[in-house]
């Protein structure tokens, strides 16, 4: 019976204990995350040295004994009465804040914290940051390889026509005959040709025709820019930033409520977060390594030293379009998806949209027209109701006014909203020619 | 002779058979046939657009070298003619310390040269916020604070302002601050978002002072649920006087 209590003793102790140590691990991270992380890493030096046994550490290097809990409390008084943390207070220019309120019990609970984690650099590198590259595509590489062998075949079949003309030349000349009765090339063709004149006919006004449609349809094409992927100077993945990390579109592309161009980020916008995040693959460093050159940072510090990225447009409009960013965002209420498609699945650089990809967009008027061609502007411009933007929600004065406008002068046009309750963005002058052309 | 003739017409025809399929291969860089080149790269200077070849010949001088700067030091941006907002557009008057130089790169400024680096910074309490939070504007300062909050801090600071934004979730950064455990005066945080603080940038490159004083008015506003609800419930009762 007092064996079976002290069982039971035993296991509520045990319990009791878990569950002491549970409240003091989580106390530590409450901590940690409250108060050091801003500037401290656990295994990365940042703005503040790694936390990382940072006991240890202090002991093993020659510190004092309790100096460390002295330096977290007030630094400055730390630095003046042991020579080890006054060494320490010049590793860093930014100088620490002071937490006098923290007890010697609450900063080993941070430490606790700090020493039980596990360095995902040890880990295999992978999860939200890693690396989600794609293969790149291999359908150029077929087409050139089909043209050479093609090219080939045709050569091997002129040589052994050629080898086989010489030799039936040589055989004649031997027997005795005139080389000259022997038909040209040229001759031989004709001959063929005249001989099946109707085939050779139908077969000559087909390909001219399938010419001639190639021809018209490749005309169509010009200024049609549709899955457009330039080169950038560093292979930058949407997917990454928008996608896994969630970061605004208008984080970077700063100005596309407040410009005519959305803007391409300068490199102290990658710094802000890139500070820190130096990449988990050897693929994305060097891709890093590349901001850290244009914004002159070593590791540590910034140098001064600064190089500029030359990133490639994308989406170009001509001189005699005006297109402004800040109207179709702003006014219009359009979502960046709807025109650029959903950029949070792109793995690669930037690219063109095609309009096929854009009509699979949630809420997207399906068009027809090759993106970023003025056909596709138009049709955009003729569907588009602008009362179901949230312009209804914010009031503008400017559209009140043409409201009325519109029922007051047009009737037509007024009957027609009655019947499909909608304005349109033609209706209100979206296809005026100066509208976009001035 | 003739044989020589024809072998210069095979190779001719050879050599042309290949110029004609090595033109079908696009650079990858060119964004293919353009009507009216010279409409794409036109007299009119237009963001971004490389200048560097017109028409077929090559300007060295005037090639692209680099992408987006940041605004020029000391220069502040057009908000109309309205004394107050011209006011509020003026440079800031707290300068960086010259250690904000190697932790932030801000080379270009006219840096205080002094030993304490948060000299600037605990003055900075004292700066109180010029956009005054009245029954009247509380409702769409709020709601503008929300649209900058959510689209410059949220990501990192997280939607609720307690640092658990997608990007510290994902496990990519660490160490943004909660608000909740954030005590600084208005002037620190104005600070702060302008120089950078600690791991944190600068980001008076993509925020004006007017936007940095309405985004402080909405992550006071997540730090105190409370904060200008007095305003709120007058308006709630005129809702007709919001902009």
């Amino acid at each position: 019976m007092i064996r079976k209590f002290t069982n039971w003793c035993v296991v509520a102790v045990t319990v009791m204990l878990t569950a002491a140590s549970f409240d003091v691990y989580s106390q530590g991270e409450t901590l940690f995350k409250n108060k050091c992380s801003t500037c401290h890493q656990i295994f990365k030096d940042g703005t503040g040295p790694k936390l990382y046994n940072v006991r240890e550490k202090w002991a093993s290097e020659g510190a004092k004994e309790g100096s460390i809990y002295a330096w977290v409390n007030n630094w400055q008084k730390a630095a003046a009465t042991d020579p080890y943390a006054e060494q320490v207070s010049k590793i860093k220019p930014t100088s620490m804040n002071q937490f006098p309120d923290l007890t010697k019990e609450d900063i080993d609970a941070i430490f606790n914290y700090v020493d039980a984690q596990q360095d995902p650099a040890t880990k295999v590198a992978e999860g939200p940051g890693g690396s989600t590259d794609v293969t790149v595509e291999q359908e150029s590489g077929n087409t050139w390889l089909w043209i050479v062998a093609g090219l080939i075949f045709v050569t091997i079949i002129l040589t052994l026509g050629g080898v086989r003309r010489q030799l039936s030349q040589a055989v004649a000349e031997k027997e005795g005959g005139n080389v000259n009765d022997y038909p040209s090339y040229g001759a031989e063709v004709r001959q063929w040709m005249w001989k099946n004149k109707i085939y050779v006919g139908i077969t000559g006004l087909v390909v001219t025709l399938a010419l001639l449609i190639m021809g018209i349809q490749a005309l169509g094409n010009i200024n049609v820019m549709e899955a457009y992927q330039p080169s950038q100077p560093i292979d930058f993945p949407h997917s990454v930033h928008a996608g896994i990390n969630g970061i605004d579109c208008k984080y970077c592309h700063n100005s596309a409520d407040k410009s005519r161009t959305a803007g391409i980020p300068t490199v102290n916008v990658c710094m802000n977060c890139h500070k820190q995040i130096s990449g988990n693959t050897p693929e994305q460093e060097a891709k890093i390594k590349k901001i850290y050159e244009a914004a002159g940072w070593d590791g540590s510090e910034y140098t001064g030293k600064t190089k500029p990225l030359v990133w490639n447009k994308v989406h170009v409009l001509p001189d005699h379009v005006y297109f402004s960013h800040q109207q179709h965002v702003v006014v219009g209420g359009v979502d960046c998806k709807q025109c650029h498609g959903d950029m949070t699945k792109q793995q690669q650089t930037a690219r063109i949209v095609p309009v096929e990809e854009l009509n699979k967009i949630e809420g997207n008027i399906p068009l027809t027209k090759p993106t970023l061609t003025m056909g596709w502007c138009i049709e955009c411009h003729s569907e588009k109701g602008i009362t179901d933007g949230p312009l209804s929600d914010k009031k503008s004065g400017y559209y009140d006014e043409i409201h009325r406008r519109l029922m007051n002068n047009d009737r037509t046009l007024y009957d027609k909203y009655l019947k499909d309750g909608k304005v349109t963005v033609r209706e209100l002058g979206g296809w005026e020619c100066a509208k976009c052309h001035y | 002779m003739n044989k020589v003739y024809k072998s210069i017409t095979s190779l001719f025809g050879a050599a042309l058979t290949c110029m004609l399929v090595a033109s079908c291969s696009s650079d990858p860089d060119s964004s293919g046939v353009e009507y009216m080149p010279d409409m794409y790269r036109s007299p009119a200077i237009e963001p971004y657009v490389d200048y560097g070849e017109l028409r077929g010949r090559v300007h060295a001088d005037v090639a692209r070298s680099q992408s987006a700067l940041t605004p020029p030091a000391f220069t502040i941006p057009y908000y109309g003619t309205d004394s107050k907002e011209v006011e509020l557009m003026l440079p800031y008057q707290r300068k960086a310390t010259i250690a904000f130089a190697k932790t932030h790169g801000l080379y270009a400024d006219d840096l205080l040269i002094t030993e304490d680096p948060e000299v600037e910074y605990r003055a900075a309490a004292e700066d109180k916020n010029p956009i005054a939070l009245t029954p009247a504007n509380s409702e769409a300062l709020f709601s503008s604070g929300k649209t900058i909050y959510s689209s410059k801090c949220a990501h990192c600071h997280g939607e609720k302002g307690d640092g658990e934004g997608p990007m510290v979730k994902s496990g990519a950064y660490s160490g943004a601050a909660n608000f909740g455990a954030l005590a600084i005066a208005d002037g620190q945080m104005f600070y702060s978002i302008y120089y950078g603080k600690g791991m944190m940038g600068s980001h008076r490159s993509l925020l004006n002072k007017k936007e940095i004083w309405t985004v402080i008015h909405y992550i006071k506003k997540l730090q105190n649920p409370n904060y200008g609800s007095d305003a709120a419930e007058t308006v709630a009762a005129d809702s007709t006087t919001v902009k």
